[in-house]
């Protein structure tokens, strides 16, 4: 049954001495696939804790924003947001760090997943990678540059400024043309003088499925995690292999300043993080595993990013480097790209 | 009377404070703060705002479309309305509701279907390599033309439902009358059937060129980033820049944009009032 926060402020309001014995926590997360999390994740946690799930979902921005307005008094106990989010978070002053030793799964985790921000400020929980989906049959893709290319021309598809996706795509760009910096001065330029080629630059995995589905698109960068959108079409759709590698990003779970709720947080983190929830998850698609000892049928790790060996050919950004240079970034594509 | 008008604004009294506590107050706020620059009021927001080169193109794209839709609306508004008027009762109910009924779908699962009929394989560019007008696909989707296309559908029954509504209040043999007496269609549109509706011309123009300028999800979907309008601008800002002075300073052009198409609109009636036959 799905849990509103209404439901917490009427318990709150009708709170007694014995109700107050009653445990509830507020969590704060995506809103993709919430009926999966709440049959694999939400139910058996309640049943194990004896404690209630207050969900709430949103983008990042309305969930930070809502998390920041409440920074005296928490209502959310703990949230799951990407990395370079939770930075922004931490440098507000609104987390707290994770006690680790209270998570018996932290040492499954890859390195990478442990404490992507320092000072146990955030555990990763699900990474992704992210390349280029190209329609086999129409082009061959061995680069991120082949984006220019003339081949392309009006059936590419890049990732708006605004998504997760485009700084780290724009990176692989830069770095595909000789510019592997952080100003993304090259790629973006690059891009500028091409934009006319590009049918647009989508914001949600779901449209650009679409549009590859009308021939609309024949390649575009994108989140390993919407793979399955692609590689159920009846097109020849494939995943590239571009020489410059791969690239992708993290998401992480973070516990909010003095919730008074961190016992409870910690156990749900725990659980999550459990090779058996991370695994189930898996199978069902929702979320590439954090946890280094899931092990899923191949059929199940085509659709995701998974195993060792793959995590450490990913290129990723650091997270202070995309919260230090995003409005620099924006501000150059919209007068070099948009314009 | 003075009974009449008290007891008028007691019954008033109750929605207009809620209107003020629930939505004047909240949006005074948040406009004002496109006026605070540190601790002093000013309107530096607006000076650096409208010296953006990407601003100003935004700026007059919104109101180039709004315009464009609002003009064609009319056009082909009065032509329906005046097709649906001169039909007999029964059959003008049902064309009446044809109109309506595009106004009880979702937006969002309108401007999708727009997507699949203005692609490539759409049935617009089949029609197009149909009728050898272009030897291959022309692209649609993404371009201004596609965002006009979908604001157009989204809000062309309005005008057509205030211009309907006006123009059953046209006397009828106004117009044989002015056809008796020699006036051509034109002549007598001019002359006669506009300035006779111009209320809901002034109604349906409101309706149309402040929900262009404020529809969200159509030139999200069909125009994306590369159609930036200043709605879509302004929802950049806020979810990506958490940049709430900007986007209060665009909310502010937005109403100031509606506004001044409503009292432009009734000017334009008004001034048309002295040629009345």
């Amino acid at each position: 049954m799905r849990k509103h926060s209404f439901l917490a402020i009427a318990a709150a309001l009708a709170a007694s001495p014995a109700m107050s014995e009653d445990r509830t926590l507020t969590i704060s997360v995506y809103g993709f696939n919430q009926d999966k999390f709440e049959e694999l994740l939400y139910q058996p946690f309640e049943e194990i804790c004896g404690c209630d799930i207050v969900v709430e979902t949103g983008n990042s921005v309305e969930r930070l924003a809502k998390i920041e307005a409440h920074a005296a008094d928490p209502v959310i106990d703990m949230a799951v947001i990407s990395s370079h989010d939770a930075l922004g978070a931490a440098r507000k002053g609104l987390l707290q760090p994770i006690d680790v030793s209270k998570l018996s799964n932290y040492d499954k985790l890859y390195d990478f997943a442990k404490d992507p921000l320092g000072d146990n400020l955030a555990v990763g929980y699900t990474f992704y990678a992210t390349s280029i989906v190209y329609r086999s049959d129409k082009v061959g893709i061995e680069s991120w540059s082949d984006l220019l290319s003339d081949e392309l021309a009006d059936y590419a598809a890049f990732p708006d400024i605004t998504t997760t996706q485009a700084p780290i795509s724009l990176y692989m760009l830069g770095k595909a043309l000789g510019d592997d910096g952080h100003s993304m001065a090259t790629p973006i330029s690059a891009i500028g003088e091409k934009a006319g080629n590009f049918v647009t630059f989508y914001t949600r995995s779901s449209q650009l499925a679409q549009l590859f589905q009308q021939e609309e698109v024949y390649a575009a960068p994108v989140g390993r995690f919407a793979w399955s959108r692609f590689a159920g079409s009846e097109l020849p759709i494939a995943w590239a292999a571009p020489g410059e590698g791969q690239t992708g990003g993290i998401n992480v779970m973070i516990m909010t300043k003095d919730n008074g709720n961190e016992d409870l947080a910690h156990e749900f983190m725990d659980y999550w993080l459990s090779t058996e929830i991370q695994t189930k998850l898996a199978e069902a698609l929702v979320d590439s595993p954090a946890n280094s000892e899931v092990v899923v049928a191949d059929d199940v790790a085509e659709n995701l990013s998974y195993g060792a060996d793959f995590v450490s050919t990913i290129n990723m950004l650091s997270p202070a480097v995309i919260l230090d240079n995003r409005d620099g970034w924006i501000s150059n594509w919209n007068e070099t790209v948009i314009q | 009377m003075r009974t009449n008008r008290a007891e008028a604004l007691a019954l008033v009294l109750p929605a207009a404070l809620f209107a003020t506590a629930i939505f004047l107050v909240p949006v005074g706020i948040l406009l004002s703060e496109a006026f605070r620059s540190g601790g002093t009021w000013s309107v530096d927001a607006y000076f650096e705002f409208f010296s953006q080169p990407l601003n100003q193109t935004v700026f007059f794209r919104t109101l180039k479309l709004g315009v464009l839709v609002t003009a064609v609306s009319a056009v082909i508004g009065y032509v329906a309305a005046f097709c649906i008027v001169g039909l007999e009762p029964r059959n003008r109910g049902r064309i009446f509701g044809l109109v309506v009924l595009p106004l009880m779908i979702s937006p969002v699962a309108r401007t999708y279907a727009w997507i699949v009929i203005l692609g490539r394989t759409g049935i617009v560019n089949q029609a197009i390599l149909g009728l050898g007008i272009s030897d291959t696909p022309v692209r649609i989707l993404f371009t201004e033309t596609a965002v006009f296309i979908g604001l157009l559908q989204l809000f062309m029954p309005l005008m057509i439902i205030s211009l309907v509504s006006a123009m059953e209040n046209l006397p009828r043999d106004a117009i044989s009358a002015a056809r008796v007496l020699g006036a051509n269609w034109l002549q007598v549109f001019l002359r006669v059937i506009l300035p006779l509706t111009r209320e809901g011309l002034v109604i349906g123009g409101t309706l149309v060129f402040t929900g262009s300028l404020t529809a969200y999800i159509t030139p999200a979907i069909l125009g994306g980033a590369k159609v930036l309008m200043l709605e879509t601008l302004l929802y950049q800002r806020v979810t990506v820049a958490n940049d709430f002075l900007s986007a209060s300073v665009i909310a502010m052009i937005l109403i100031v944009m509606s506004f001044s198409a409503n009292v432009l609109l009734k000017r334009v009636a008004t001034s048309r009032r002295g040629g009345t036959p």
